[in-house]
Parts: C-alpha cells; structure tokens; sequence
C-alpha cells in the first residue's frame, strides 16, 4: 500500500521548481542547481513523484556522442496537487500570519 | 596514540595501491571516455531493483552532459547514496548494505572491545590493520556484487558457509571460544564447504565465470560473517569459560588473546575460502566445458560478461 505521507521541504522546492514553467521540460541537473539539491536527494525525490504520478518523464534523443536524456514535468495531478498545496499554504497564513517560519 | 600513528603507514600504503591501480594501462582498455564518476554511476545503476532501471539510465544520462571532474564526481556520488537508499532495493544493494553492515560492525566491536579491556595500543594497532582488510574486503565484495545474478547466490553461498561451520563447531557463543578438536571438521569446514559452494554455483549458473564470481563473494562474505560471530561471542563471553593461558591467565590477556584468535581465523578464511572455492567452480566449469549438454539445457542465459574475465 502506497503511503502518502506531506511532502518534504525539498520536495516542496521541486516541485514549485517545476511548477514555475509546468509545461517546460527539465533536465535532473537543472532543476538540482536550481533547489540546490544533490543529487542523491534530487533522484528520490523525482522516483517517489513519478510513483505517485505528479511527474511525467520522458527521454530527449541523444546528441552525438551524448547518452540521451531524462527529461521532466508535472502531470496533469502534479499541477492540481501544487496548486492544493498553494492554497492550503495560503490558507494557513490567512489563518497564522506570524508562523511563517514553518512553512517550507 | 601509537594506533593512530600506525594508522599513517597504512593510509600510505593504500595510496599507493591506488596509484598503482590508477597508472596500470588496463584500466584504459575501455576507452578514454572511461573516467572514475562514469564508473560510480554505472556501478550505482546496476545497484537499482530492475523495475527501477531506467532511473539508472536517467542518471547515467544526465552525467553525460555533465562538465567538470568535480561537478561529475559530487553528482556520480550522489547517485550512489540514491541508489543505496531508494526503495525497492535492488539484490545489489541489499548486497552491499549487509557487506557494510558486518564490515562496519567488525570494526566496531572490535574497537569497542579494545576500549572497554583497555587493551593498549597494540590492539589498535591490530584495529588499523583490520580496518585496512575490512576495507578491502568490502570493495572486492562491492566489485563483484555489481555484476548481474552474483548477489543474491553469493550471498545465499555465505550464509551456507557459516552456518555449516557453525553447526560443525557450535552455535554456542562458548563453543566458539573452546578449540574444535574433532579433525574431519577442519576438512570440511575449510576445503569441502568452499568448494562445495563454487561447484554448485557454476552447476546452477551453467557459466563458470559467474560462477567463480558467487564463489569469491560466498567466501568473502562468510568468513566476515564468521569473524562478526566470533567477535559477538569474545564480547559476551568475555572472560567468561577457561582463561587462555596464551594470554597469561588475566583476563585482559584472555582477551587479547580471543580477539587475536578470531583475527587469525579472519586471515585464513579470507585467504583459503576464494581460493578453494574458486577451484570448486573452476572445476567444475571445466566439467561443463567437457560436458556441451550441460550448458546448453540451463534455464539461465549466459552471462553476457563470460567472455571478460573477472
């Protein structure tokens, strides 16, 4: 039985990565740079996403001599589910005000 | 103090095997494009469980585009740590977590062992050097673990091993401590059990390299098993049973001198197990190869590696 347990910080950094241009395609460098991961958090973090279906994947055709690409998106549910979490960070800042220490 | 120092000689003497390794003209057979990240993240790829796989090749890929020896070498370690942890585990990484865990673990407690008998400094001499063939012992093991179908067979052939020698000898953490004196355990603890278990791994593999493979790994990791329950039995024992006379009949010599007899037994056994289990399988791939049939009726298909020796 998958376990949908609140997401991490890092993993609410990802995913406001990915959300920022949700239609774009990353590559798993970029978006490490970008939310200062390395990389033995950054593959863990996008493998339990695509698990639980908020990523779509795909492979950019290798260049040259270059091994091809793994490429990465929200889905469809990632989007919705950025978008709940959005809200319900709103939410709690209407409600909490002082306790922005506590938000990720 | 004096296991500290001792510890530099040893350090030195690792550099220079690893120099020694980086300047052999080997290591450039695979072409130079070959580099060491390219190698940790191949070796972290083949660690995932296979419906994990093409998150290897993720990784693998993203490397290939990545600039820079430090840039490639912080990302291909990272892969690793993913790899370690990311569940499912792959047999491989199972693998390598029960090598790092009796590894670390013998270490440890002999270390503990050493403080809590203030055995001296001859007994972190002895740490220096057990950490130095741990060491070693886990990346031979780490070696053969990332070849596909060793795993989970090598360590299937350990876990035969020790418990054999345990049944011959005693389960008991005592019976550890007291000298086996029937003869024919010796035989088949040291000669039959090895070569028993190289034999059938290249029967059930129908492919002498793999099986030389699960022999080395069966023999290295049974007798680092071995010594971890050697080494739990001096520490609940303690001075516990006869003391040894070999260490002076006080129980700081006892002591001592159990440790010492369980670092013999380490040496020997990680000496003497591969080599007879490696002649178990290489006889036993020879047989094959008199025997065409035989490897032509095996359910597993042949390791695509066989042509490359190990």
């Amino acid at each position: 039985m998958q376990r949908n347990r609140p997401p991490s910080p890092q993993t609410i950094k990802v995913l406001r990565a990915l959300a920022a241009d949700p239609a774009q395609w990353r590559y798993g460098y970029d978006l490490a740079t970008e939310v200062h991961l390395k990389s033995g958090s950054l593959y863990p973090i996008l493998v339990r996403l695509a698990d639980r279906g908020l990523l779509d994947t795909s492979w950019e055709p290798s260049q040259g001599s270059r091994p091809p690409r793994h490429l990465y998106r929200l889905s469809t549910a990632g989007r919705e589910f950025v978008a709940e979490l959005t809200a319900a960070r709103a939410d709690r800042m209407i409600r909490n005000p002082h306790n922005r220490w506590s938000e990720a | 103090m004096i296991g500290g120092l001792f510890f530099v000689p040893m350090l030195c003497l690792l550099g220079i095997l690893i120099a020694w390794y980086r300047r052999d003209p080997r290591r450039f057979l695979d072409g130079p494009a070959e580099d060491t990240p390219l190698r940790l993240t191949r070796w972290a790829a083949g660690l995932l469980a296979p419906q994990r796989a093409e998150w290897g090749q993720a990784m693998l890929g993203e490397l290939g585009h990545i600039e820079g020896r430090v840039r490639r070498m912080r990302f291909a370690l990272g892969c690793v740590s993913a790899a370690l942890v990311l569940p499912p585990w792959g047999r491989a990484a199972a693998g390598i977590w029960t090598m790092i865990v009796l590894a670390a673990g013998s270490v440890v407690l002999y270390g503990t062992m050493a403080d809590h008998y203030r055995l001296g400094g001859g007994a972190w001499i002895v740490a220096a050097i057990l950490t130095v063939v741990v060491t070693g012992v886990f990346l031979g093991a780490s070696a053969l673990l990332r070849r596909p179908g060793v795993a989970l067979p090598g360590l299937f052939g350990a876990l035969i091993i020790a418990v054999s020698w345990l049944t011959l000898s005693g389960f008991t953490f005592l019976d550890q401590l007291l000298p086996d004196t029937v003869p024919w355990h010796r035989l088949v603890q040291v000669i039959v059990l090895p070569f028993a278990v190289g034999v059938a791994a290249t029967l059930w593999c129908r492919d002498p390299v793999a099986g030389r493979r699960i022999a080395r790994l069966a023999a290295i990791a049974g007798s680092l098993g071995l010594y971890v329950y050697t080494t739990v039995a001096v520490a609940v024992i303690g001075g516990g049973g006869p003391f040894d006379q070999d260490g002076g009949g006080t129980l700081r010599g006892t002591i001592s001198d159990r440790l010492a007899n369980n670092m013999v037994l380490l040496a020997f056994t990680i000496l003497v197990f591969p080599t007879i289990g490696w002649a178990g399988a290489a006889a036993a791939g020879s047989l094959l190869r008199r025997t065409p049939a035989l490897t032509s009726a095996g359910p597993v298909t042949p390791n695509p590696e066989s042509q490359q020796e190990a």
